[in-house]
């Protein structure tokens, strides 16, 4: 019993991940039609981001308060990470702590949303309905930024923590709870939560809902939907770059191929869920995190091909989607 | 003048045959006037040129596609290492070469299977992805064949010494061999009936329905021939190359045929060879460039430089070099047209005020 829950918990928060990717793709599929196969490298900037900004604030908070604090061995290349040793028995605040974890999350989802943006006005706008082209030019983007990522923070992966607030695992019986797994999924369902009630309640939602359906009559209507269309790429690679960061301290080893494999489980979410939909993208989250751990346990030898398999057996079988969610759009 | 009037002999059948041919004698004399490494890239160009060919009908003759490519030329690397460890001589690599085209036979089927149901270009693109980078993982982790991430060489101690193998010109005339009777072949395959249908099929998907086609057996019929193209290629690269590894099964290598194809043109065959020449030599001067100057982090990423230069392609010059002769060619080939309509209805003069602005090219 111990074990289920502790499995459906791994699982839940592996989904919630896993959805903070899945969903800013399958919107910006939705409505704009655009098929980012950048979002991995979105990803991977937002996870290097928040560990750099995180190790560095964290050290120059730690030399403030310690001045005997010494520094340890530094990961990284043009700009390094590097954290700094806690004096023996001394901790720091839990505000200081919140604030620092709080304050590399803004940072790295910030310079998402930066790169969103500005892969948008470069790149994304130059081939608007033309599916091939901007599968070719987002390939490209996909290869040159995550090498940049190489150049910039060098190419050998190195291990991180946790936020000590959240570094702890608690028993429950039997089961162990890992905190930062409770974290995710809090992060995970609220975010959700969170989008359903934009899209659903606020007037940015109304335009972005109505320009899923036909963003020609929202053009007609004299709404600028070009200038939303930025928007919505910008905020859901801003969502992929939460994702990342958020990825890392939970594997605990920074690695440069972190987000081409969690891109591909995006698309394999995507396509479950059906192309394009939000709400498809969640269930399709919450179905595969579940499968994973499931197939972990049940066929352990299966768990590589588990995703795969499950989404050519969707293809075939429901090619709208497990749901039938799909929005369809040429 | 001069050139246009060039240009119409070219039109004469005789004189491209010569042509060609004699450019065949330069390929043929060429390797005894060449380093080792020198050679070594050559070969490369040659089967990386099948390689990309083999894309090319996917991607340029059908529309469609395939991130998922290098699955089949990465097996056929395996395979020719596989069986060349067995014994190396002719007869297991023509064994390779069998059961090669049977593997990319099945896995072109089932992969068809998979990605056509739902139709899309972007939903293709993607899950073709995700194939790709789970077979890649699969052999990653299945050692005992794959040598996972260490790789695989091609060892030479139970060796019946076949020249072919062993020798690098050798190597050359044999990759060279190839790349003539692909070639062939796939332009025989692009001009049958079948190909054209896929070019319709390219050019409209749903007028070529209308017109009675079954669009998606033509497409499955495309993923199939181009799967087996480069798996082949993938088997005479492993005789090349002499060795396997995980990364000719990645992205990375599909990439490098969508470059391939990106750089001659797409739906043009014959330029997968100059795109095949651009990018193996770049690749190599980038790499000698990272060693001469070990200090530049800079140059140790290739895919840096190349990924640029890729996207650039695809925003301003997406019909690639050879896209942009055939471009000039039929731009050229009108206005002869209209030339010759004029001088027979007298219009000499202006006809003649008119090729002065052709352009010098």
């Amino acid at each position: 019993m111990g074990t289920i829950v502790t499995l459906i918990i791994n699982g839940l928060a592996q989904g919630a991940l896993v959805f903070l990717m899945a969903s800013g793709l399958s919107i910006i599929l939705g409505m704009m039609g655009v098929i980012n196969f950048a979002h991995g490298t979105l990803f991977l900037w937002g996870g290097y981001s928040y560990v750099w900004s995180y190790y560095g604030l964290r050290g120059w908070v730690i030399t403030q308060t310690f001045p005997e604090a010494v520094p340890m061995t530094s990961f990284g290349a043009i700009l390094k990470i590097q954290a700094v040793q806690l004096p023996e028995g001394a901790a720091l605040s839990f505000g200081q702590e919140l604030g620092i974890f709080l304050a590399a999350l803004v940072f790295a989802v910030g310079v998402v949303f930066l790169l969103g943006f500005v892969f948008e006005r470069l790149f994304i706008h130059r081939v608007y309905g033309n599916a091939p082209a901007q599968i070719l030019i987002t390939l490209g983007v996909q290869v040159v930024f995550t090498d940049l990522v190489r150049v910039i923070w060098g190419p050998n992966p190195f291990p991180i923590d946790r936020p000590p607030f959240l570094a702890g695992v608690t028993a429950l019986g039997d089961a162990r709870i890992v905190h930062y797994n409770v974290f995710l999924i809090i992060v995970g369902a609220s975010v959700a939560l969170g989008i359903h009630r934009l899209l659903t309640r606020s007037k940015i939602g109304m335009i972005i809902r109505a320009g899923l359906q036909s963003p020609e009559h929202v053009q007609a209507i004299g709404i600028d939907i070009k200038k939303y269309f930025t928007l919505v790429f910008a905020a859901g690679s801003a969502l992929a770059g939460l994702g990342g960061a958020l990825y890392m301290p939970l594997v605990g080893n920074v690695v440069s191929t972190a987000g081409i494999n969690n891109q591909i489980l995006a698309f394999i979410v995507v396509v479950i869920g059906g192309l394009g939909s939000f709400m498809g993208s969640f269930y399709g989250s919450v179905f595969l995190g579940l499968m994973g751990v499931g197939v972990a346990l049940l066929f352990p030898s299966l768990s590589v091909v588990a995703n795969v398999l499950i989404m050519a057996l969707v293809l075939v079988f429901r090619p709208d989607g497990l749901f039938g969610l799909a929005v369809s759009k040429k | 003048m001069n050139l246009i009037n060039l240009y119409a002999k070219t039109q004469n059948r005789w004189f491209r045959l010569s042509a060609l041919l004699s450019l065949l004698l330069v390929f043929l004399v060429l390797p005894h006037f060449q380093t080792n490494s020198q050679l070594i890239m050559m070969s490369r160009i040659f089967i990386l040129a099948v390689y990309g060919m083999s894309y090319d009908i996917l991607r340029g003759y059908t529309g469609f596609i395939n991130l998922g490519q290098a699955i089949f030329f990465g097996s056929g690397v395996y395979m020719g290492v596989i069986f060349l460890n067995v014994q190396n001589n002719l007869w297991f690599f023509l064994l390779a070469a069998v059961v090669i085209i049977f593997y990319s036979l099945v896995f072109g089927w089932v992969m068809s299977k998979i990605v056509l149901r739902t139709g899309g270009v972007v939903a293709g693109a993607m899950i073709t992805l995700a194939l790709g980078e789970i077979v890649r993982n699969i052999a990653e982790r299945w050692r005992d064949v794959t040598g996972g991430q260490d790789g695989l060489p091609l060892r030479f101690s139970r060796v019946a010494l076949d020249p072919l193998f062993t020798d690098r010109v050798g190597g050359y005339y044999f990759a060279l061999a190839f790349l003539v009777i692909m070639t062939f072949i796939l332009r025989k395959f692009i001009h049958s009936p079948t190909g054209r249908v896929m070019m319709a099929i390219r050019d409209n998907d749903q007028r070529a329905r209308f017109l009675g086609f079954k669009t998606d057996r033509y497409k499955t019929i495309a993923i199939i021939v181009s799967a087996i193209a480069a798996g082949l290629s993938g088997v005479v690269f492993a005789v090349i190359v002499r060795f396997a590894n995980t990364d000719y099964l990645g992205i990375g290598y599909t990439l490098n045929a969508l470059l391939i194809t990106l750089v001659g043109g797409t739906g043009t065959l014959y330029g997968a060879i100059i795109g095949s020449a651009f990018v193996t030599w770049i690749q190599s001067f980038l790499l000698d460039l990272g060693k001469m100057y070990e200090g530049f982090t800079l140059l140790r990423f290739p895919m840096l430089f190349i990924g640029s230069v890729y996207i650039l392609l695809v925003i301003f010059m997406p019909a690639g070099i050879m896209g942009g002769i055939y471009h000039l060619r039929d731009r050229l080939n009108n206005r002869l047209q209209e030339l010759r309509e004029r001088a027979e209805t007298g219009g000499v003069d202006k006809a003649s005020h008119r090729t002065a602005n052709l352009p010098k090219e």
